[in-house]
């Protein structure tokens, strides 16, 4: 299984990518691990996460093509 | 018009025109508030911001700016429509960044949704700036 992460805003800059793949990670709490192991500076920023556009706070079980988002806090208009 | 909610670079009075040609074919309307957005030229140690530059999770605005609009829509019972336009990519200071157009039969609710909703748009909307400055540097808001 792969599922995809967006990196946003800020969040882009520091981890020097727009998105990245990640295989066989079952939740949402090992994928963060993953994702803070290869990107360590990002721990600095605060952001929200989302998955499938919704934004959630809860460890979930991903599957296959879930599209996961780092997202710092909003500042359009 | 094929505008969805986001559009590349400044909301052009074009696009702001448009709104206001479209809302001529509705006779049942008293009135639209319209709020624009632009982008300041706000100064950091004395550093002058020359542009702004928009990101945007594209896919996730569909999805909330469409929520804002139900809100709305459900919230303000005498509005009849509400349109969202925000840019991505660069703004120059000066140039207009957000449109948000609300339509009602009177003009009350159509002041106090538009002011909901842009509340909403800042609070929701999965959209980002970075602000240049003048000396190419940048900063993100």
């Amino acid at each position: 299984m792969e599922v995809k992460v967006l990196f946003f805003g800020v969040l882009a800059e520091v981890s020097g990518t727009y998105f990245k793949h990640y295989r066989e990670v079952k939740l949402l709490s090992d994928l963060k691990h993953r994702i803070s192991d290869d990107f360590p500076e990002i721990v600095h920023y605060s952001f929200r996460i989302s998955v499938n556009n919704e934004i959630t706070d809860n460890d979930i079980l991903l599957k296959s093509g879930d599209e996961i988002a780092l997202m710092p806090p909003f500042s359009g208009g | 018009m094929e505008i969805r909610y986001l559009t590349e670079g400044p909301v052009s009075a074009k696009i702001i025109s448009d709104f206001v040609e479209k809302s001529a074919r509705k006779t049942d309307l008293g009135g639209h508030s319209i709020f624009l957005g632009q982008v300041r030229a706000d100064e950091t140690d004395g550093k002058k911001v020359r542009a702004i530059e928009y990101s945007a999770y594209a896919e996730m605005v569909d999805i909330e700016a469409e929520k804002i609009k139900k809100f709305i829509l459900s919230e303000f019972s005498d509005v009849n429509a509400v349109d969202i336009v925000h840019s991505t990519g660069i703004v120059r200071a000066g140039e207009i960044s957000l449109l948000v157009f609300v339509s009602a039969g009177h003009r009350h609710q159509a002041m106090q949704a538009c002011t909901r909703a842009v509340e909403l748009i800042k609070e929701n909307l999965p959209v980002w700036k970075k602000e240049i400055f003048e000396d190419d540097s940048h900063h993100w808001k």
